[in-house]
């Protein structure tokens, strides 16, 4: 342990090396997951359900043993397949989908829960001071069952927070509760976070909100890390078809490079990957990158349109019977059957090869 | 698993081990007695007592089984599906059945069916003075206390699939046209059934295992014939066997209903929830239900408590509310005290194990628990008795073989409030303590046990009330002139001093009511 504690970065609070865990013999959870979070980092674990992202929430807080790989918080190994440092010894905050609170304890002694070795004193002082940060004062005598959703959400926090925890690990925080609370508890929190400097983990299957909050995010898909980068370039530049349309909607169109060129239906594109003649290859595009004019006599036309408030999403059918969606404004609405022309940003598209995105 | 986890946990595995080992072990001496009793006892036995035996079971239990079918489910339908004057009442007083042991009803019916009994009398005012009705010791006199005792099982899970059945299957079948009646045989029934049925397994299984009403009814059955073996003939090979044949259809009824209730998870239907419409009937229909839910709750509860309570104010048993009397009442007490304090203590363990870590192993412990279920008293007694005499033979004599009999025996009532008591606690509130700091112990001292306090309470007291009334163990078991309030009942109720028998039997209808309140609210199975 003590030759592992010299390797260390000093930077990272938090480093995973290779780790996998099983859910039981033979049935591999996630698999050779690396990354590091730096002090104060906001990091995303993005991915549909069952991809593994909790199994490595609770393998850093220390409920699940790794087969292979270590963990490392602030410098000290803490888990590695014959080590297991207890929970109660790693300082992580947690807090769950359902947040946890414990049912019988009021507000107030939810949170000051993990402070008994303080004098009672300060443990008020502390848990006054968390309650002022999240804005519960005046609640600290409630019971949980008489908060709402969001408050419960809040006081979970503050429990975890109230203790200083090395990295903070939150277990899709925001999935039980409705869309407009959601909202506005993804930017409070973010703000709180910021200010506390928290380092924090954030499980999450929702890539909106995973943009919103992460400075970085590692997206997981069947126990593997597909790309582990920031929100911007995952969107833009993403290195796989999963993580492209895992994280907004996209269509692949079939190409071949030709001439130094990826040919396609809708035009033709740089050769970004740098392929040989006559590869196949498929190129990704976002709906917002693709522009429709209704013109007379065009060979391709409007299948469907659903309208999103601030957008129109129209699906095109081109003639090979290929289908793609383009975001228009929220007023330019045209009749299904229209015949249409479609402009594409050629900046913004990414090129896979083909066996790549056998899925796609 | 790491070997830290399993270091964690050793002791409370240990522990399950060894408690499921020790429920075990009397039961499996006893199969293996049985399997290795004398081939010539085991012919005797088949050319004698078994078909007999066998037969008087069966038959009890399957017409039972008929009678509470027809008993439960037409009261259920009523009290959920038609609006009726003090509706809410009698839905509660279907249930109170269940706080008067079969003993306790069957000692009253002896005396108003018995010879010159007050039904004789008022059958032979109608139909002249020769007429004679059936005699309470008799298939049909047995049949009787059972069906009037057992029926409210049925009621209660008819009732209970009745109001969770989501109403909009009926409303389809009316909007297609299709009359009350016939919706109920094509719609109501058939979604019933999986509850119906996991009513009829409990009914039988409780018929099968039932000793104090067949002993005072003297009605040949394989429980009765199992005690008589021990006491008459102190043959216990010849009672090994025949428990055998008992474990094995108990179980058997047991499996049923497991598979039952199993398979009622999927017939239970989503959708929001919504009060039935209840029919109102004219005045007629209004006072025909009435009258027949009164003729029922009566027959099972109105008069026999009325009858206790009149006996019980005789100036005969009046004068025998002594010290005796309170001594009864205490030892009662304290043998109900001690089992309930070991069966929770005991069942913790098992409970947590099979519910935290839910691999072969803890299961199959918690299964093991279960067992209980399957002995009927006397069963249970005899393996006790067995395995004492032969392994620990200073015990024997001594409360606490009787005690022990009375864990094993009741462990699955403790188990069944344990049980969903824990699954309300979700594992994160421990997790979530463990990073706030706390260690395996600490966290069960701060969070699960607090949290799982009704749940200890509950099983506490249902493990006390049942040990209260048992009876065929602790007539086997009890050291000499340890007397309880159940083994007062029988013994006076044997020679048929009605009166004398009142006041205990009385007390423990009494101190029953509480769990009706527990059946009635959620935790019906636990009966």
């Amino acid at each position: 342990m003590l030759q592992a504690d010299l390797y260390q970065p000093v930077s990272s609070v938090l480093e995973l090396r290779g780790i996998s865990c099983d859910y039981g013999a033979g049935r591999p959870a996630v698999q050779n997951i690396a990354f590091a979070a730096k002090e104060g980092e906001i990091l995303c674990l993005l991915g549909p359900s069952g991809c593994g992202k909790t199994t490595i929430l609770r393998a850093i807080a220390g409920f699940e043993p790794v087969r292979s790989g270590q963990i490392f918080l602030s410098g000290h190994l803490v888990s590695s397949p014959d080590h297991l440092t207890p929970t109660e010894d790693r300082r992580v905050g947690m807090v769950f989908q359902e947040y946890a609170l414990f049912p019988h304890l009021r507000v107030q002694d939810n949170i000051a829960f993990g402070l008994r070795h303080l004098s009672r004193r300060e443990r008020k002082v502390r848990v006054q001071d968390m309650l002022r940060l999240v804005g519960l004062e005046g609640f600290e005598r409630r019971y949980p069952h008489e908060l709402s959703g969001g408050q419960q959400q809040r006081v979970a926090l503050a429990r975890a927070l109230v203790q200083h925890p090395v990295v903070l690990l939150l277990d899709e925080p925001f999935s039980n509760l409705d869309p407009d609370m959601a909202g506005r508890m993804r930017q409070e929190l973010h703000d709180l976070l910021r200010r506390t400097k928290t380092t924090t983990i954030l499980v999450t299957h929702d890539h909106d909100e995973a943009f919103a909050m992460a400075d970085r995010i590692a997206v997981l898909n069947e126990g593997k890390l597909e790309q582990f980068d920031t929100p911007e370039i995952i969107y833009h530049m993403p290195q796989t078809p999963f993580v492209a349309d895992f994280v907004g909607q996209a269509d692949f169109i079939p190409g071949t490079v030709m001439n130094g060129m990826v040919q396609t239906e809708l035009g033709d594109f740089c050769n970004t990957l740098e392929c040989e003649e006559g590869t196949a290859v498929v190129v990704m595009i976002r709906p917002d990158d693709i522009h429709l004019v209704p013109t007379k006599g065009a060979t391709s036309h409007v299948l469907s349109r659903q309208f999103r408030g601030s957008e129109n999403l129209y699906a095109v059918s081109l003639p090979s019977g290929q289908i793609v969606h383009s975001s228009q404004g929220s007023t330019s609405v045209y009749q299904e059957g229209t015949p249409v022309e479609l402009r594409v940003l050629a900046s913004h598209t990414v090129i896979f090869k083909q066996s790549l995105s056998a899925r796609a | 698993m790491t070997t830290l986890r399993r270091q964690l946990t050793s002791p409370l595995q240990l522990m399950t081990l060894i408690t499921a080992t020790l429920i075990l072990l009397p039961l499996g001496y006893v199969m293996s007695q049985a399997l290795s009793a004398d081939p010539a006892v085991w012919s005797r036995l088949w050319s004698t007592r078994i078909p007999e035996l066998l037969t008087n079971t069966i038959r009890l239990a399957a017409v039972v089984a008929c009678l509470t079918l027809v008993l439960g489910v037409s009261t259920a339908w009523l009290v959920t599906r038609v609006e009726f004057p003090a509706r809410r009442l009698w839905e509660g007083a279907l249930v109170l059945p269940l706080a008067m042991p079969t003993y306790v009803l069957a000692y009253i019916y002896s005396y108003l069916l018995g010879f010159g009994g007050p039904i004789e009398q008022l059958w032979q005012t109608v139909a002249g003075p020769q007429a004679r009705v059936f005699s309470p010791h008799s298939f049909l006199g047995a049949t009787l206390v059972m069906t009037l005792d057992t029926f409210p099982f049925v009621y209660l899970l008819s009732r209970s699939a009745l109001l969770n059945m989501n109403v909009s299957f009926e409303e389809v079948a009316r909007a297609s046209g299709i009359s009350r009646v016939k919706t109920l045989w094509l719609v109501t029934l058939p979604l019933m059934r999986p509850s119906i049925a996991a009513g009829l397994a409990l009914v039988i299984l409780y018929v099968v295992s039932d000793f104090g009403a067949v002993s005072l009814l003297r009605y040949q059955t394989l429980t009765y014939a199992v005690f008589q073996q021990m006491t008459g003939r102190s043959d216990t090979a010849a009672a090994s066997i025949l428990s055998l044949l008992l474990v094995g259809m108990a179980l058997l009824f047991l499996v049923t209903e497991r598979w039952f209730r199993h398979r009622s998870r999927f017939y239970q239907t989503t959708g929001r929830y919504r009060t039935p419409a209840r029919h109102r009937y004219g005045w007629v229909g209004t006072s025909l239900v009435t009258i027949y839910l009164m003729l029922v709750v009566a027959a099972s509860f109105g008069v026999p408590a009325y009858l206790l309570i009149n006996w019980s104010l005789s100036p005969e048993a009046l004068a025998t509310i002594d010290t005796r009397f309170y001594g009864f009442f205490a030892n009662t007490a304290l043998l109900a005290a001690c089992a309930a304090t070991g069966g929770v203590v005991i069942g913790l363990p098992l409970a947590y194990m099979a519910n935290r870590r839910p691999n072969w192993l803890n299961l199959g412990c918690l299964q093991a628990a279960y067992a209980g279920y399957v002995l009927p008293g006397p069963v249970a007694a005899l393996a006790v008795l067995v395995l004492c005499l032969n392994l620990v033979p200073f015990v024997y004599g001594s409360v606490i073989v009787l005690i022990v009999a009375y864990i094993i025996h009741f462990l699955p009532a403790a188990l069944q409030s344990l049980e969903p008591a824990l699954q309300q606690i979700t594992p994160n509130l421990e997790e979530v303590a463990r990073t706030l700091g706390l260690g395996v112990r600490q966290t069960w001292q701060r969070v699960t046990l607090p949290l799982m306090r009704s749940g200890f309470v509950v099983a506490w007291v249902l493990m006390f009330l049942q040990t209260m009334k048992e009876l065929p163990a602790t007539l086997l078991l009890r050291p000499v002139g340890f007397d309880t309030l159940a083994i007062r009942v029988w013994m006076e109720a044997s020679e048929e001093y009605y009166q004398l028998a009142a006041p205990s039997a009385l007390l423990i209808v009494l101190l029953g009511l509480p769990t009706l309140l527990l059946l009635l609210s959620k935790d019906w199975r636990a009966a």
